[in-house]
């Protein structure tokens, strides 16, 4: 062999050797997982919301790849990604998400914001998309609760609409001037709107006054003289735990002493903490599973996972006998997303978007850890309905906080 | 008329707290002729710092004190190392980019140290069921030592400026830095110790304010700061007495808008007022018009 052969023999080598290095190993190897994601506020100020659908993520997935996984193949959380709760950010990562073309299902982000950003661009992907904390009610059913549902989204979380209805059911029975306090986000403004004509249809005589705040808003004494001056018997808030203290904190200092109501922020911890001795008394609406004395197996299940994983933590609260309410929908709701979405594809043996949307939407009586039983069909994606919440009221003895069912 | 005195009330209480951050703005002011715009990051950190210390098992005054301490200390790094080089070149505004900087710096910090959630604030004199009756009035003691306190800090530093060499010093290096130089005064002692005040009353606003709210988390202050802002300039930039007309106008006026056309409008007024007043009174209600010299 001349030289100049045996150098290009020499090249040849060195490149054989290159592009084989720059191979995988097994062609296939990075199709043999099935893949999740999801973008949610994993750190910021709202990173409870985001960091307790990994969580139930996490959980969910790690127990199927115990049992072997989806159709032979493992259970992977592929993204995770990071969006504060901010909808550009959101909007960002879900592109990122959706070019990944090996992702077979999604869940949706934490709050009604960053999931109305991208809920058409979900909608157009057409991946199977599960809704764990978002609850404006077009994230579902865009054209209102009566026309179809975007055929590829499904919901776990407190819908505004139930939520609405549960309320203003036990309201309109016992007042008949209503003060509604709501931030102004989407969020608050149309879970009051909501509340304040389902007031309306249960009691024509009922007179509702409406204030708005800013998230983060340090002082709601104009808010409060506003109710109390069109002689509100009753102040119903929509809006975070924490919005909630400073109203609270408020309503003590200007003396009003009416009942408080609220939604699913009422007994989240950062409404406790914040307004301490004063949470007494307060009402609010939530899942009904994880206050029942005796919850259903699945939410058992699920609460031995989570205890034997993380132990008794923020998510879980200081009361090793009891969960917070609020887990169910921080936690609970991502890990039942996870298991609807895995089990429809095993009844479909297919990671195909129509076929797993068609095993959902086949979905009957599924136990469920956040609700006790999930139904759903073509024209019904939203699995909550009102005889899944209950209305709480909080007691608190030093430092130990109980909740009592008061209306079922 | 109840209710008039209880927006009243709450407007003095919350507008005294927007002076004491104008007040803050206004020191460096003063020395530097720049603003900190992280001004609500040590609000923030102070308040935060402050629950930690407490949790820790330390009595809340002490609490206070060292959390203050760390403020005050934060302040000479400000100073130091956002302000003081950018204030190098000439005509630079470099110092609006370090210290917004800064401020989203300790952000970071104390998402990091304290956890990004809000966290309950405790109270330090009174809670908000304390309340005394004045007139038939429900009056809480709350909103009542936010108030005076604010107002004694104000009078303090007023009577500090007007009757100690200090403070007569300082308002010699507002007029003329290079001058007070010549004279043998500690020019750059007396800048740092503008930006120590400053941080200081940063940090009290940031105490009353979270005990009024109930919790801190860490993007607590940005808004505080902008009404600050808004008061120093209605009151008369540099002027501590016009920064508490100007914070406590401001409260009043955006609570009764509040309270009687829209809660809504209450934000908006304050701004509204801050356009009104560059367009009418630049110099602002109290602060002297600048005499240039030819």
């Amino acid at each position: 062999m001349t030289r100049h052969g045996i150098r290009l023999l020499k090249f040849g080598v060195l490149a054989g050797t290159a592009l084989a290095a720059m191979m995988p190993a097994h062609p296939t190897a990075a199709q043999e997982t099935v893949k999740l994601g999801f973008t949610a506020a994993l750190t910021g100020p709202f990173n409870e919301f985001g960091e307790g659908i990994r969580r139930g993520v996490e959980i969910a997935i790690e127990e199927w790849n115990k049992k072997g996984g989806v159709n032979g193949k493992k259970v992977e959380l592929a993204e995770a990604l990071d969006d504060q709760l901010v909808p550009d950010r959101a909007v960002q990562n879900m592109r990122r998400i959706l070019d990944n073309e090996q992702i077979a299902a999604l869940i949706a982000p934490s709050g009604s914001g960053p999931t109305l950003a991208v809920i058409d661009m979900l909608e157009a992907d057409g991946r199977p998309v599960c809704n764990t904390q978002a609850q404006t009610p077009t994230i579902v059913y865009p054209k209102g609760p009566e026309s179809p549902p975007r055929q590829n989204i499904f919901s776990l979380s407190i819908d505004n609409t139930v939520e609405a209805e549960k309320l203003a059911g036990v309201l309109a029975s016992q007042y008949k001037k209503v003060g509604l306090l709501h931030e102004s986000t989407g969020y608050g403004v149309t879970g009051a709107e909501l509340i304040g004509k389902a007031i309306k249809a249960a009691n024509q005589e009922a007179t509702i006054t409406s204030e708005a705040y800013n998230q983060r808003a340090q002082d709601m004494t104009a808010q409060l003289t506003r109710a109390q001056r069109a002689g509100a018997e009753v102040l119903m808030v929509v809006g975070l735990g924490a919005d909630l203290a400073v109203i609270r904190k408020n309503m003590a200092r200007l003396n009003i002493n009416i009942p408080l109501y609220a939604t699913a922020g009422g007994i989240t911890p950062p409404y406790m903490e914040g307004a301490g001795n004063l949470v007494k008394g307060t009402r609010a609406a939530s899942t009904k599973s994880f206050g029942l004395d005796e919850p259903p197996a699945a939410t058992k299940t699920f609460l031995e996972l989570y205890k034997a994983k993380h132990g008794f933590d923020r998510w879980w609260g200081n009361d090793p006998e009891r969960p917070q309410i609020s887990m169910a929908t921080t936690v609970g709701t991502a890990y039942d997303c996870v298991n609807l979405l895995l089990n429809a594809m095993v009844k479909a043996n297919s990671t195909k978007p129509k076929d797993i949307i068609k095993a959902l939407e086949e979905t009957k009586d599924f136990p469920a850890a956040s609700i006790r039983a999930i139904s759903f069909s073509p024209e019904k994606h939203r699995a909550l309905t009102v005889d899944d919440l209950a209305v709480y009221e909080i007691d608190k003895q030093g430092d130990k906080v109980k909740l009592t069912i008061v209306q079922e | 008329m109840t209710t008039f005195l209880s927006l009243v009330l709450a407007g003095v209480s919350v507008g005294a707290v927007y002076a004491l951050v104008a007040l803050g703005l206004n020191v460096t002011f003063w020395t530097t002729k720049t603003l900190n715009f992280g001004h609500g990051s040590l609000m923030m950190f102070c308040a935060m710092l402050m629950v930690y210390f407490a949790s820790q098992g330390l009595v809340l005054a002490l609490a206070a004190v060292l959390s203050l301490l760390v403020i005050a200390a934060f302040g000479i790094f400000i100073e130091r190392f956002t302000v003081r080089p950018a204030l190098k070149t000439n005509n630079s505004m470099g110092w609006v980019v370090s210290t917004l900087g800064f401020g989203i710096v300790l952000q970071g910090v104390a998402a990091k140290l304290f956890g990004s959630q809000a966290v309950a604030f405790p109270s330090i004199l009174f809670d908000s069921e304390d309340f005394v009756t004045i007139f038939g009035l429900h009056v809480s003691l709350q909103y009542l030592v936010v108030l005076g306190l604010s107002v004694f800090l104000v009078v303090v530093l007023e009577a500090f400026l007007r009757l100690t060499r200090w403070g007569q010093a300082v308002r010699a290096v507002s007029h003329d830095p290079e001058l007070g130089r010549v004279n043998g005064m500690p020019v750059n002692a007396i800048i740092v110790g503008s930006f120590v005040l400053s941080a200081l009353l940063g940090g009290a606003a940031g105490l009353l304010v979270s005990q009024i709210g109930g919790t801190v988390d860490p993007a607590f202050g940005f808004n505080l700061v902008l009404f600050g802002f808004v008061a120093a300039v209605v009151g008369g930039m540099g002027s501590s007495v016009g920064a508490l007309v100007g914070g406590i106008a401001l409260g009043v006026l955006s609570k009764l808008i509040g309270g009687y056309v829209a809660s809504a409008a209450e934000q908006p007024v304050a701004f509204a007022i801050l356009m009104l007043m560059l367009a009418l009174r630049p110099n602002g209600l109290l602060a002297q018009a600048e005499a240039t010299k030819a």
